[in-house]
């Protein structure tokens, strides 16, 4: 996310806070759409459906909106997703292109419109790379996009955060409002928390995506490698979010609307049913590891290939990353706000 | 691995590795240089061609209909191996193509060793079907399994394993998928005897001279290839018969309990008392022997191991024999089954076969005496023969 630095805060005083109220309301829009787009852009994976339409950007060389709609409703499964991951997906487009405009007429903070026109941009990306993977037919660029969708939902949801109004009413300072000096100093240290857990995020879903869409000649021992860190750093992971959320609970106090303790308790919880997540996809895929044959039932544990019930559970473990990662990006953008309205705010109070 | 991805991105034409050519068998090869003190390069190198030019690619297999005849052309149908290799995709009318990869080739790999990415956690570790030896089928113990066995396998999966049920994939992918692993189990099991015989009879053994000479001669080729296919057509003769079941009563299982836990059958030897499983064993599947105890390496010495391990071999993993009083039977599970695998046992693991005699005697069972261990081993676990629904 490339966060420009904040213009001065006199250009922000004079703007009138409902201005961007419908800048707000699409990034949100979007945010809304984003995360039931990747839970079909997972389905299409775990169903291998991605090359169910095999050209691109047609289907079947039908107009993507033309596509006769019983034909897609009726179709077989893995046509109906693909199909209507692009469709989604279209409609996530129209959305950032709405979002793009919106800012550029309604939008005083220009760092924010170049903003929405960068996801507008990666949202272009993003489907170009999807219509190449099928065109070339090429795993690796599945990867890349499967890669590339959850960074784009973060994307949004920083969109999200700083247009909404609690972002701008946390900064008294902005406003000149020198008379509230009790905003306590948020420590760099806690926003530099908040962009370890972004990166942790990320770096899980990189490795979980090289586990799904695993290359058949990788060796055994690579893909070994590769699960026993995913492991590791969903631990180190969860650990982390624990110390997040005692130091937000430190904050508690001092923000007003954006008390960043409910997301980071959220997040504790979102990474342990993640770990459980991840252990029903491995036993969904691979059955009852080793070290757990113990488990009641692994026993005479039977995988069934395709069962409904295990997508939908390997699906849900791909959108919680998703998941963990956004409420990650809001936290370390939140924190990284106080931290600059409580500097902001102190060198108020210090000029008069 | 963020700048392969970019690279990726910059190129644009998928990176994917390319699998232009099945992986050779290399812990084969080490085998035989090993057990013979031999080189194999010039005979690997030769063989790979032969087994290449009749066999095809990963991406273009080819059935070599043109050296067969009758039944074993049609054996394998080429349709089946267009739709089970390459790529992942689907066309309009549904039809799947890609199929082995989609489905399998995650556990037994490209070339079906059984040592693809995701191996190294399970137990047991996915079959390698190059060596041609199957578990779970209705044959003699020697035998190739037939094809509904095969197909059953796959409907059914293999409980408490990785081996995943496909009953929910398609009859018509299901058909296909069978024949591209009886492709793949044929391909591999050439490639092997070819070595093999390339090594032992042809004079490639000789590490001193390396002239590049090519010795393989089409009409041994023929006569290994068809023996192969020749085993697999056997098949449905060598179905192992089933006499009739004697009732299935309590004095039926309490002579099954005595003959378990007794001299000839020894079955509590290793399945313990009550089929507990409380019995120390330490043993090996087949596929791990061969490149260790069989050539008198330690399957458990990591130092022995570790050039098969660099060739791609698996660590050896113990087999357990099965813990009967659980009631999860990997088999058919069916009373014929059970019965089958008594008299059998189960081919590739140290489960013994017994010898069926007429009458009672001492080194013997009758097969009534088989249908008591059955009513027996029936009887320990909760759900005896419990099958998908
Ligand atoms: C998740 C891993 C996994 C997948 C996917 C998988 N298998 Fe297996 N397969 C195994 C394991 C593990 C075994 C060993 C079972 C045993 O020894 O009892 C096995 C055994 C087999 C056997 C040997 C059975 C016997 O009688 O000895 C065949 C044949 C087979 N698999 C075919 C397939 C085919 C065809 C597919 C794809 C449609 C497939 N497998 C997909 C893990 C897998
Ligand atoms: C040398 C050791 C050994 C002896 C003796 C032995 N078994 Fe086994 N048995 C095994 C092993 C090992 C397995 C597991 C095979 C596998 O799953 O790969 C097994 C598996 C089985 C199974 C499970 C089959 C299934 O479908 O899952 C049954 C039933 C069984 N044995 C019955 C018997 C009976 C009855 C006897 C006595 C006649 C007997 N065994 C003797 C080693 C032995």
């Amino acid at each position: 996310m490339n966060m420009e630095p904040e213009p001065s805060s006199a250009e922000l005083t004079k703007d009138d806070p409902s201005s961007s109220r419908i800048v707000h309301r699409l990034a949100v829009l979007s945010v809304c759409l984003v995360w039931p787009l990747i839970w079909v852009g997972g389905l299409v994976t775990t169903y291998d459906a991605g090359m169910a339409v095999p050209d691109w950007p047609n289907t079947y060389g039908y107009n993507l909106f033309l596509y006769p709609y019983k034909t897609w409703l009726l179709g077989p499964f893995d046509l109906f997703i693909e199909h209507g991951h692009r469709l989604l997906g279209a409609v996530v487009g129209f959305v950032a292109i709405g979002l793009a405009v919106a800012a550029y007429l309604k939008e005083t903070r220009r760092w924010v419109f170049w903003f929405a026109v960068a996801v507008l941009l990666a949202v272009i990306f993003q489907g170009a790379l999807g219509g190449i993977r099928v065109v070339q037919m090429s795993r690796t660029l599945a990867m890349v996009h499967g890669c590339f969708g959850p960074a784009f939902f973060a994307a949004c949801v920083a969109l999200a955060v700083v247009t909404s109004r609690s972002w701008r009413d946390s900064c008294p300072a902005d406003r000149g409002q020198s008379a509230i000096t009790e905003l306590a100093q948020v420590p760099r240290s806690t926003v530099i928390l908040g962009l370890v857990l972004v990166a942790l995020g990320y770096t899980q879903l990189v490795l979980g995506a090289q586990l799904r869409h695993v290359q058949p000649t990788m060796r055994p021992d690579g893909f070994a490698t590769i699960v026993v860190f995913h492991v590791v750093t969903a631990f180190v992971l969860w650990s982390v979010t624990a110390v997040g959320y005692w130091r937000m609970r430190k904050l508690k106090s001092c923000c007003g609307d954006l008390t960043l303790w409910r997301p980071a308790a959220a997040l504790i919880g979102l990474v342990l049913l993640q770990i459980v997540l991840g252990t029903g996809t491995w036993v969904a895929n691979y059955g009852w590891p080793t070290f757990l044959q113990g488990f009641p039932g692994a026993t005479g544990f039977l995988i069934r290939a395709k069962g409904f019930w295990d997508s939908i559970v390997v699906t849900a473990h791909v959108a919680t990353g998703s998941l963990i990662l956004a409420v990650s990006t809001m936290i370390w953008v939140r924190s990284w706000r106080l931290r600059y309205c409580s500097q902001s705010a102190s060198e108020v109070a210090n000029e008069t | 691995m963020r700048p392969v991805i970019l690279l990726c991105l910059l190129l644009a034409i998928g990176c994917d590795a390319a699998i232009d050519q099945f992986p050779a068998n290399d812990v084969y090869a080490l085998t035989l240089a090993h057990s013979r003190d031999v080189r194999t390069e010039l005979a690997q190198r030769d063989v790979a061609e032969v087994i290449r030019s009749l066999f095809g690619t990963p991406e273009s297999p080819v059935w070599p209909s043109e050296i067969f005849d009758g039944e074993a052309k049609s054996l394998v149908k080429s349709e089946s191996l267009t739709a089970a290799a390459g790529p992942i995709f689907s066309d309009r009318e549904g039809n799947n193509f890609g199929l082995f990869n989609k489905h399998c080739v995650a556990c037994h790999g490209v070339s079906g060793s059984g040592a693809g990415p995701a191996a190294v956690f399970q137990n047991p570790y996915p079959r390698d079907f190059q060596a041609g030896v199957f578990k779970w089928k209705s044959t003699e113990r020697s035998a190739k399994p037939t094809r509904d066995d095969l197909v059953g396998l796959l409907h059914r999966g293999v409980k408490g394993t990785g081996m995943p049920s496909f009953a929910l994939v398609s009859e018509a992918d299901v058909s296909a998928l069978t024949d591209y692993l009886v492709y793949l189990s044929v391909r591999g099991e050439a490639e092997r005897k070819l070595l093999a015989f390339a090594i032992d009879e042809l004079g490639y053994d000789d590490s001193e001279d390396d002239s590049s000479e090519f010795l393989i001669e089409d009409a041994d080729v023929h006569q290994i290839v068809g023996e192969i296919v020749e085993s697999w057509l056997d098949a449905s003769k060598r179905g192992v018969p089933v006499p009739k079941e004697v009732a299935s009563n309590t004095d039926s299982i309490a002579r099954g309990k005595d003959l378990f836990h007794g001299q000839i059958a020894n079955c509590v030897g290793c399945h313990g008392p009550g089929g507990n499983g409380a019995a120390v064993t330490l043993d090996f599947d087949d596929w791990a022997k061969e490149y260790s105890s069989r050539i008198g390496l330690t399957p458990t010495n990591r130092d022995a191991m570790k050039p098969f391990r660099q060739a791609g071999a698996l660590r050896p993993r113990q087999i357990k024999p099965r813990q009967l009083n659980q009631g999860v039977l990997r088999g058919a599970g069916d009373g014929k089954a059970i019965y089958r695998q008594i008299s059998q046992g189960i081919a590739g693991t140290p489960m013994p076969s017994l010898t069926i005699t007429k009458q009672e005697s001492a080194t013997g069972l009758t097969s009534d005496q088989v249908w008591d261990l059955v009513h027996y081993v029936q009887s320990l676990g909760s759900q005896p023969g419990d099958t998908l629904p």
